[in-house]
């Protein structure tokens, strides 16, 4: 609880893209599980560990992300002393066409101004709900210089992934980025940490080697040079490296099981508020195996799926395997199946939309059918 | 402190006794409402969404829940610079210290807090209607029809009349005359309970009303009948909205039932007037295999594998496989295990209604908790943090208090716990 820690998250990730549904805004601010975005879930396991100095490195498309941050209230990150930082590209009128070190500047000066020992750096492709207590100890007991989570998922999430493998000694010998043929199943979570000083020194060289991109695995790399322990995660780790992978993860939180590990009692998720109304159900509604948020009126049927906030289901209508985001409306007579929904997407009466479960429809931000 | 042109003034102190064991623990205005929201959030919201940020809530019954609840104001935007949420407890002062003897008296004691703002209006506010209204176009009538105070009115059934305050007006809706609870009623214009006042006027009828030892140092009692008495300019205001008042067992759940019946009345979903509340922090609900979920309203934190019918859910409910719950009200965190039947209960914070259990308006006959007093049409209350024992039999009109003493034989709770 009381870690001498802070925090470091990547925004967005360069290597992933969810088609159409990373249009509008950045990966981590991708909306997931009902209510949520994916940042949120590490925002949380951060506040949950007892960080209370949170960076966030961004270089694009971060508007949605800062209206749904704000100040950073939601998490308890409006704070006096460290909180909520957000990091876009250091742009120096000056200098910025010739030195194109921007990203890297950024960081530097935030890392600088912090007082704690360690930095969780984390990629922000990855659902878990956690604290770093145990990670932070097992880093402070291997005596490594970096320590990176891992878990035993392999290459099931697809691409981008980084297997490694490890010695007797749990510390890092290889690392292996998109394996054709993975000769282990460890699989980076993109999930570091690492001494302040340490890290400020090795972007320090970076930058003077001409590199301008924080990669959280080019420090993973470093295994030749300095111990980086590898740590097993064993709860619940989902990644969403594609729209396949969003639209998988999202439905693996039917499971019970999921569920419980992503929203356990003592490690509240928390997110944006919306003082949405609660929900309606009304006479004909049908609604079985499915995740609903608040704000949503239902008067049709809904199997294995997941609501988000303030969506109508109109008569009549019927969706199955369908991820529908905020403010979307599917109007009567619709039978929709394996699709994904983006934000205010409106399907007018009588549309079938049927996709397959391992290629699911994709219908962009605001929409209409 | 900077001035205001308006501070409101909640009156959240009462016990609310005709609310039974659901006001046991806190006040009337925390009490749990329409899924998401407590009594509070809707004269919070309502001053909010009317412009006014300056907002004191007098507290006084069972204050820690509410306290907690109000916090900082942040949920409401209440938290500003030089504005925000007051909580006004009682307090001690130099030689003396009292409770709020009654409304008037718990903003007399305030005064200190309104004279720091001196602000031209006051808005008083009980805590214990739901309705949606702007008080800001209250006060631009008070404003254009030179007040001393406004009074809003709400036009209620004749037959209905006797049971409320009573104000008879003139042609131009200036107030002749207030009459509590009369029995042959003259006018059907209520009052909702809702007060604009000049502070000047008002302050000084606080202070007059104070060194009368024979008043209730009530509002409606004292000082509406004083400024009229003084030929001060009362008016009417009517309100034609939504607006039902909580105070008892069976108004609390048929104000519930509405958000199903007369979900456009209310109308939750509007987004120019929302209604505010703070954030339970748990995961959008999640319906089961095989559950069954029709004309309810539902919150973040619940599942539910059972059937609902007709109910209203506050965040955190869980309906087990095969349990039946119709035409009831669930506090947060209720669990109904599994094959239990309950119909037409309210049911407080956290308690447990054990397995194959059935209550409510479809048991007959009377039980050691059956109490008509507070209980009628059918209704059963249920004491937050109890533990019901598996396969009990609760009868229609019942209110389930640990403090009701039980012979051992018709002993229905197992336990209870802290919630």
């Amino acid at each position: 609880m009381f870690n001498n820690a802070m925090g470091l998250i990547l925004a967005d990730n360069k290597k992933i893209s969810l088609g159409e549904l990373s249009n509008p805004r950045a990966l981590s601010a991708m909306p997931f599980g009902g209510r949520y975005r994916i940042i949120d879930f590490m925002l949380s396991d951060m506040v949950n560990s007892g960080i209370k100095n949170v960076g966030l490195l961004t270089y694009n498309k971060y508007k949605s992300l800062m209206d749904h941050l704000g100040t950073g209230a939601a998490w308890s990150l409006d704070r006096k002393n460290d909180g909520l930082h957000i990091l876009p590209p250091y742009v120096n009128s000056e200098a910025s066409a010739i030195i194109n070190d921007e990203e890297l500047t950024g960081v530097m000066d935030f890392l600088r101004q912090s007082r704690t020992k360690y930095v969780i750096v984390s990629a922000s492709n990855v659902v878990l709900n956690t604290t770093f207590d145990d990670f932070i100890k097992s880093h402070e007991d291997s005596g490594a210089d970096i320590s990176v989570m891992f878990n035993r998922d392999g290459t099931k999430y697809g691409n981008p992934s980084y297997i490694i493998e490890t010695d007797n000694d749990g510390f890092v010998k290889d690392m292996l980025y998109n394996p054709p043929k993975p000769a282990s199943s460890k699989s980076s979570l993109g999930i570091l940490c690492i001494r302040r000083d340490l890290l400020l020194d090795i972007i320090a060289k970076q930058m003077a080697h001409g590199i301008t991109h924080f990669g959280i695995h080019s420090f993973v790399k470093m295994y030749d040079e300095l111990k980086v322990h590898a740590f097993e995660y064993s709860g619940v780790a989902l990644r969403i490296n594609s729209v396949q992978a969003y639209f998988n993860a999202s439905m693996s939180l039917l499971e019970d099981s999921v569920r419980a590990d992503l929203f356990s009692e003592g490690q509240p998720i928390y997110t944006k508020v919306k003082d949405e109304a609660p929900t309606l159900y009304f006479d004909n509604a049908d609604v079985s195996s499915s995740i609903i948020s608040d704000g949503c009126r239902i008067y049709g049927k809904v199997e294995d799926s997941v609501i988000f906030r303030s969506v109508t289901v109109a008569k009549n209508t019927t969706l199955k395997n369908c991820i529908v985001m905020q403010d979307a409306h599917i109007s009567e007579n619709c039978n929709l199946e394996n699709v994904i929904l983006d934000k205010n997407a409106f399907v007018r009466p009588g549309v079938r939309l049927v996709g397959h479960p391992e290629y699911p429809i994709v219908i962009g931000k605001g929409a209409g059918i | 402190m900077s001035k205001a042109d308006v501070v409101a003034m909640i009156l959240a102190g009462g016990q609310g006794s005709r609310l039974g064991v659901l006001t046991k623990k806190i006040a009337k205005p925390a009490v749990p409402f329409g899924s998401r929201y407590r009594i509070i959030d809707f004269p919070l919201s309502n001053c909010v969404n009317s412009g006014i940020e300056i907002v004191g809530v007098l507290s006084q019954y069972q204050p820690l829940a509410l306290n907690t609840y109000v916090g900082n104001g942040h949920p409401w935007d209440l938290d500003r610079n030089n504005a925000g949420a007051y909580i006004l407890p009682p307090f001690q002062r130099n030689g003396s210290s009292d409770w709020y003897k009654g409304t008037a008296n718990a903003i007399y004691q305030n005064r200190d807090f309104l004279d720091d703002y001196n602000p031209k209006y006051v808005v008083i506010l009980s805590g214990d209607h739901i309705y949606k209204m702007d008080y800001s176009a209250m006060l631009k009538a008070h404003i254009e029809k030179g007040a001393d105070a406004t009074i809003a009115v709400y036009e209620v059934p004749w037959e209905e009349a006797p049971r409320f305050g009573i104000l008879n007006t003139k042609e131009d809706d200036t107030i002749e005359e207030f009459v509590e609870k009369p029995a042959e009623p003259k006018s059907n214009l209520a009052s909702m309970g809702v007060y604009i006042f000049t502070w000047d006027v008002l302050r000084e009828a606080l202070i007059a009303d104070e060194a009368d030892p024979d008043s209730n140092n009530d509002f409606g009692k004292n000082i509406v009948p004083m400024l009229l008495n003084g030929g001060k300019k009362l008016c009417a205001y009517r309100f034609s909205g939504y607006w039902k008042d909580v105070g008892t067992i069976s108004s609390l759940w048929e104000t519930n039932m509405d958000i199903l019946d007369k979900p456009e009345e209310i109308n939750l979903v509007d987004r120019s007037w929302k209604i505010f509340s703070r954030n339970p922090v748990k995961p959008s609900h999640f319906i089961g295999q095989g559950a069954r979920v029709k004309d309810s309203a539902l919150t973040d934190g619940c599942r539910i594998y059972g059937d609902v019918e007709h109910s209203v859910l506050s965040n955190s409910v869980v309906v087990e496989r095969g349990a039946v719950v119709k035409d009831c009200v669930l506090l947060p965190g209720v669990v109904v295990k599994e094959g239990a039947h309950i119909e037409r209960c309210i049911v407080d914070f956290g308690t447990i209604i054990g397995k194959d259990c059935k209550a409510g308006s479809f048991v007959e006959g009377e039980g050691p908790y059956t109490n008509k007093k507070l209980c009628s049409e059918g209704i059963c209350v249920f004491e937050r943090g109890l533990k019901i024992k598996d396969g009990a039999v609760i009868p229609a009109n019942s209110m389930v208090d640990v403090d009701v003493e039980v012979p051992e034989d018709q002993a229905i709770i197992e336990s209870t716990f802290r919630v």
